[in-house]
């Protein structure tokens, strides 16, 4: 798999681009201890362009590492899927990052593997389920780019959308709350989620804050629970959907759930197709229309 | 057995407004001394519930410790807005502290800059109170203003008054009552040149000044063994237990803060 | 030696759970850890547990003390905890987190002070090994010298073969803790010392604190770090990552300083007051984190701080996992 065309093109393209001077660094990915593993990579010198793969787990998102270097002045060249583009047009809207700095290299994605499922069943690629966040992808092609490395792909049709949202908007109260306090006390107050996700760009974050201490270093249900509500309501219509935050979680909280329950409001609330789209399209609580819905009133 | 993380209440007998941003606290408890530390270590001040740090002991008296505390941070600000009569908790004593007794029959250079001169001033009393026992003792101090100079009493009135001891002080910008040296420290010191032979220098103060001031001792033939150091790092514990202090398998909270600049060459140089 | 067969398991863990809180190893939907038999129930699978047993040792939040804040400030109205700690047994810990608990207690029991709360916890803990027939794909706990049939800290080690477990004391609190379970136990029939599991990681960490030793200003950092999150999940799952803070709950006229999981992979962790951070980027951290546990630590207390339990291979999500690092480690030169 690794030796794909793709794989190929990636590797050929970084060289001309690091040799040419374009670019002086270009983020990808590359093979990892285990099989099913393709972490980030960061390639330098186009003699190390042979790392580069494109395969079936290339899970990670390398535009969130612009982050690190969001002041400087070094040209990137960045190989993004059709989440990873997103991102890039989010980071773009809030200023992160100017689009000059960054030379897309775009992969239509046609959905990646379950690193998990690959890890338990031992199953080899083609037997393995796609990853959960793939199965209700609507937009596999990147939607900013400077060049394609393969050809489009069509959209397939999402696996029961929204599924997990529904389930969960068909509990009661009660349920529900049990449900997340379940879940939340087993939060182990990582942060990878937040360091993991495009949406989450601001240079200080509030958990961080020592005083005031709006979220206690104690890790207890409460504690744990303000957190994940607060970070998803702040990601609320500048989240992707990647899934990344569910991918890194160690303890496997369902916090794409969250996600999910507060797009699908933003689309019922205000037409919101999606965050990163295009350049254009603002998250809706990023600005204000008169004719916004005025549920406050 | 007594668990280590709980302080000692103390409270704030006096405090002297040594400069615009620095006061020195004298704490005492119902004991009296909270505990009797060795020139240059250190103590866990708190004042709940803003938080707890970990601070150079300046001075001690029979029945009380001295803190020179500059307002850097959150602690320090509320510490700041403390007054007479109020409650802070002490643990302690942590850390090495100065070497008194390899320092004995030395001529010592003091090289302290802004609130650096804290930690020295534990060791030139210390060296006053035994004085046959060190040799000369020259005192060479600079803050950016007269203003901001600590522990005036001494550097003007005490300490030049003491037997064979010498005291310099500059600043980086004088003021209209000025009449001494300006200029930095590492300058005046090269200026005094005073030669390594039997001498141990002892610096303390801001990172660009150590870094200036280490050059001038090299250059002027200090050995490695005969210039010393303290470090400040962010700690939780004093007890080598929390982590955060350390530089590579030393913790400055157990091993340091004093150092020779040998054994720091040999670390890390992660401060 | 006694011998504990594969049916008499329950009312052996019964026999445990007569004499303290017991805690086996449980398969939840999310992973493994650690619980209390009967509210849930032992189920073994190779390797060790996604979350560390140091938790029942070193809580990730534990309150030290009380105070009341009065007309002229803070006093203590109450220290914790208290010095007895309730007695525990943990069941099936895997050689590789025996060997961490032993990190541990250099750090929380040697090194100058004690740490009270985490002395009365380990006093009052039996810990009972299972040794290892069969590694995971992720364990490299040989790369440090660990025997996987055998757990030396252990109180009991239990070594699964055919049928069942041979049972052995190693610790007069062991012979404590079988005795309770005597009526359960049977003789050792004759049976082959078994073979040590295939491990499925070449790795080695031979020679590595000295190589390190030398390599602080190594150009391998200057890449290593790019690609790490900044996030816990290594510190956190890692059973010999013991960094924590204290920090004050304020609830208006009182509160409580407690102490809480640090990581050292978090800016704030040396971030000082004023602004100054000695380790500033992901750069000096990442180093300091692989440098504490394959080298500063060897150096101060003559373990390492890692015991190839394989936590961070299987959870780093972006594979900066330690046995990837000794293996740069091992690959590079040491010029600079």
């Amino acid at each position: 798999m690794p030796e794909n065309e793709v794989t190929l093109r990636m590797r050929r393209r970084a060289k001309e681009l690091l040799a040419g001077g374009e670019v002086q660094q270009v983020i990808g990915w590359e093979k990892g201890t285990f099989w099913y593993q393709s972490p980030p990579v960061f390639i330098r010198q186009p003699e190390e362009a042979d790392r580069l793969v494109w395969d079936d787990f290339c899970l990670a998102n390398p535009a969130i590492y612009l982050l690190d270097d969001r002041y400087g002045q070094e040209r990137v060249g960045l190989f993004v899927k059709g989440c990873d583009a997103r991102a890039v047009v989010r980071l773009i809207q809030d200023r992160q990052l100017v689009r000059e700095r960054v030379y897309l290299l775009g992969i239509p994605c046609p959905g990646l593997k379950d690193p998990e499922a690959a890890r338990t069943t031992g199953r080899e690629s083609a037997q393995l389920p796609p990853a959960r966040r793939c199965q209700h992808c609507l937009y596999p092609n990147p939607v900013l780019y400077d060049e394609l490395l393969a050809q489009t792909v069509a959209p397939r049709p999402p696996l029961a959308p929204r599924a997990a949202v529904k389930a969960l908007e068909a509990k009661g109260v009660e349920e529900r709350f049990r449900y997340w306090r379940e879940h939340f006390r087993r939060c182990l107050r990582c942060f990878a989620c937040r360091n993991v996700c495009p949406a989450c760009n601001c240079t200080a974050c509030l958990f961080d804050l020592a005083r005031p201490t709006w979220l206690a270093k104690e890790v207890d249900p409460a504690n744990n629970w303000f957190y994940g509500l607060v970070r998803a309501l702040h990601v609320a219509g500048r989240c992707i959907e990647c899934g990344e935050c569910e991918r890194v979680c160690p303890v496997g909280l369902p916090l794409m759930a969250l996600n999910e329950k507060l797009a699908k409001d933003l689309e019922e609330l205000f037409g919101f197709k999606g965050a990163g789209l295009d350049l254009e399209g603002l998250p809706p609580l990023s600005f204000w229309q008169p004719d916004d819905p005025d549920h406050f009133a | 057995m007594s668990n280590p993380y709980v302080p000692v209440i103390a409270r704030i007998e006096r405090i002297i407004e040594e400069t615009p941003d620095v006061k020195t606290f004298h704490l005492v408890t119902a004991a009296g001394k909270p505990f009797a530390p060795r020139p240059g270590q250190l103590a866990m001040l708190s004042l709940l519930p803003v938080g707890e740090g970990m601070f150079s002991v300046s001075g001690q008296g029979e029945a009380h410790l001295e803190f020179a505390i500059k307002k850097v941070g959150q602690l320090t600000t509320a510490l700041h807005e403390a007054e007479v009569g109020q409650a802070v908790g002490i643990r302690g004593p942590y850390g090495n502290g100065f070497p008194v007794e390899e320092l004995q029959g030395k001529d010592l250079v003091f090289i302290g800059g802004g609130i650096g001169l804290a930690p020295l001033r534990s060791l030139i009393n210390y060296c006053l109170a035994h004085r046959p026992d060190y040799g000369e003792l020259l005192i060479i101090y600079g803050a950016r203003t007269p203003a901001d100079l600590v522990f005036k009493e001494e550097l003007f009135r005490h300490w030049p008054q003491a037997p064979g001891t010498a005291v310099h002080v500059t600043v980086d910008a004088g003021d209209a009552g000025w009449q001494g040296p300006v200029g930095l420290v590492p300058a005046l010191l090269e200026q005094l040149n005073p030669r390594p032979q039997g001498k141990v220098a002892i610096t303390c103060g801001p990172p660009v000044m150590i870094k200036f001031v280490l050059q001038a001792l090299e250059r002027m033939g200090y050995r490695d063994d005969q210039v010393i150091t303290t470090l400040e790092r962010r700690m939780k514990c004093g007890l080598g237990k929390c982590g955060r202090c350390n530089l590579g398998s030393k913790y400055v909270c157990l091993d340091g803060p004093v150092f020779t600049l040998g054994q720091l060459k040999a670390l890390p140089a992660e401060y | 030696m006694p011998w504990l067969k594969d049916e008499a398991m329950p009312a052996f863990l019964a026999a445990l759970q007569s004499q303290g809180r017991l805690w086996v190893p449980v398969e939840e939907e999310w992973g493994s850890c650690l619980a209390v038999w009967e509210e849930k129930s032992l189920r073994l699978t190779p390797g060790p547990t996604l979350l560390a047993a140091k938790g029942l040792f070193l809580p990730q939040t534990e309150k030290l003390f009380h105070y009341r804040v009065e007309a002229e400030g803070a006093v203590i109205s109450e220290s914790e905890p208290p010095a007895a700690a309730a007695r525990q047994i943990v069941f099936g810990l895997r050689p590789c987190d025996v060997a961490a608990v032993a990190v541990m207690d250099k750090v929380f029991l040697d090194g100058g002070y004690v740490d009270c709360a985490y002395r009365a916890r380990r006093e009052a803990s039996a810990l009972v090994a299972l040794a290892c027939r069969e590694a995971a794909p992720t364990c490299f706990c040989r790369a440090f010298g660990l025997d996987p049939l055998a757990a030396p800290g252990a109180d009991v080690l239990l070594l699964p073969l055919e049928g069942g477990y041979l049972v052995r004391a190693q610790t007069a609190k062991g012979e404590e803790l079988l005795a309770q379970a005597q009526g359960v136990l049977a003789q050792e029939p004759a049976l082959d010392w078994p073979a040590p599991p295939a491990f499925l990681l070449e790795v080695t960490a031979a020679g590595v604190p000295a190589k390190l030793a030398a390599m602080f200003d190594h150009p391998l950092w200057d890449n290593l770090y790019q690609k790490c999150l900044g996030c816990g999940i290594c510190t956190y799952l890692c059973p010999t990552c013991y960094c924590f803070d204290v920090q004050s709950a304020d609830r208006g006229t009182e509160g409580y300083r407690y102490r809480c999981w640090d990581s050292c992979m978090f800016p704030e962790y040396t971030l000082m007051a004023g602004g100054h951070n000695p380790r500033p980027t992901k750069k000096e951290r990442v180093r300091n984190r692989f440098l504490h546990k394959l080298c500063y630590l060897p150096e101060r207390f003559g373990v390492f701080g890692c015991v190839g339990c394989g936590r961070c291979l299987l959870k780093c999500p972006v594979n900066l996992d330690i046995a990837a690092v000794l293996k740069k480690v091992q690959e590079v030169g040491t010029h600079v």
